[in-house]
């Protein structure tokens, strides 16, 4: 076992029933990290495992009196959710995107979708965000076209949720990513209210968003800090690329 | 002397809040060549409650929030602490023209317009 592995430690007894996974890690605007702990705490799913490297800093959580690692697993048969209470370190990004497409390959995920965010300037004036999205595969843009999800034509993408679109086509595994609109730095729970809508067409939860967005001043608050170490994090995985234009040339 | 100077260095980094009731809010600062633009993310605030102050070369928001935040069951030494504002101070990456800022709030949002100090002179080309 090197030092720059990842380790995925699953509790005893977890069964998968070639599940749909939802990768909830922090990124812009909390986008994945907000949706991913709503849909955790709506749908009551148990904690079925979590990961460890040295790679992470040195912290663990402690909730309710409880000693827990930030990064976490949770879910059932069907559903696995990934999720992170501290900022991924950028030298983790791909030892944590290859470990996590391995196992993901191991369960026969039928489906891995990276919720996200795509930082515009004008959020502001959004009253409702779009989600846009990419998918790693033929297969998986037929499956976003199916549900009727914008595609996402030009631009770049960077960060974990991208590495984690080709890891996943590496191991033929179908791979999405779901990108709402939202405020670069600061935590944007309306743009995981609707990145949770484009979520339930593919997984048919039937979750209500509205205490989303009615507790939205109080998950501002919570996550004002993991959003402060989430953007630095993000100045040194090259997250300003996506605002620029790619060349139109090909 | 190391460890002293990390210790300071990451005060500095890490100090987020006051033991005085005040929180940093998050910000952005960005420079659009003529202009300043700051924004601070401002949840529980009311337009009305919301101090700006500049100088040259600084920025201070102060906000009072209409619920205080009150984290509880929280750290070992630390058991309970609440706060009722946020509070920040910038300094400004160039000097700007104090008279010509302008500022607007919306959804929790603050965003600050300051002009640069600028002497154009036109120069015609020959």
């Amino acid at each position: 076992m090197t030092m720059d592995t990842v380790r995925i430690m699953e509790e005893e007894g977890v069964t998968h029933k070639n599940p749909i996974v939802i990768e909830g890690l922090p990124d812009v605007g909390l986008v994945g990290t907000i949706a991913a702990s709503y849909i955790v705490e709506k749908m009551k799913y148990r904690e079925i495992g979590y990961l460890e490297s040295d790679l992470f800093p040195p912290v663990m959580v402690i909730h309710g009196g409880k000693l827990k690692s930030p990064f976490c697993l949770y879910g059932n048969e069907e559903v696995v959710v990934v999720s992170s209470e501290i900022a991924i370190p950028p030298n983790a990004v791909y030892p944590l995107t290859r470990a996590l497409a391995d196992w993901f390959s191991s369960i026969n995920a039928s489906l891995v979708i990276s919720v996200t965010g795509l930082p515009v300037k004008n959020r502001i004036d959004i009253s409702k965000p779009e989600v846009f999205a990419v998918g790693n595969s033929e297969e998986a843009v037929n499956r976003l076209k199916e549900k009727q999800v914008e595609l996402m034509e030009e631009g770049f993408i960077a960060g974990t949720y991208a590495v984690m679109l080709r890891e996943c086509h590496k191991r033929d595994l179908c791979a999405i990513s779901l990108l709402a609109q939202c405020f670069p730095v600061y935590p944007d729970p309306g743009a995981a209210a609707s990145a949770i809508g484009s979520l339930d067409k593919f997984l048919q939860l039937d979750i209500d968003v509205g205490e989303l967005l009615e507790k939205e001043e109080e998950i501002k608050l919570k996550a004002r800090d993991l959003m402060r170490q989430t953007a630095l994090s993000a100045s040194e995985m090259q997250k300003s690329a996506e605002q620029d234009m790619p060349i139109m040339y090909r | 002397m190391t460890g002293k100077k990390m210790g300071i260095e990451r005060r500095i980094i890490k100090a987020t809040w006051g033991y005085n009731g005040n929180l940093e809010p998050l910000y952005e600062v960005e420079d659009t060549g003529d202009e300043i633009i700051v924004t601070f993310d401002l949840p529980r605030v009311k337009r009305e409650d919301v101090e700006i102050h500049t100088t040259e070369d600084t920025l201070e928001v102060t906000a009072k929030m209409t619920e205080a935040v009150c984290w509880e069951r929280w750290g070992s030494i630390q058991r309970q602490i609440s706060f009722n504002r946020f509070r920040k101070q910038i300094k400004l990456p160039e000097p700007i023209e104090p008279d010509k800022a302008s500022a607007s709030f919306r959804n929790g949002i603050l965003r600050i317009i300051l002009p640069k100090k600028r002497n154009k002179v036109f120069i015609p080309v020959q």
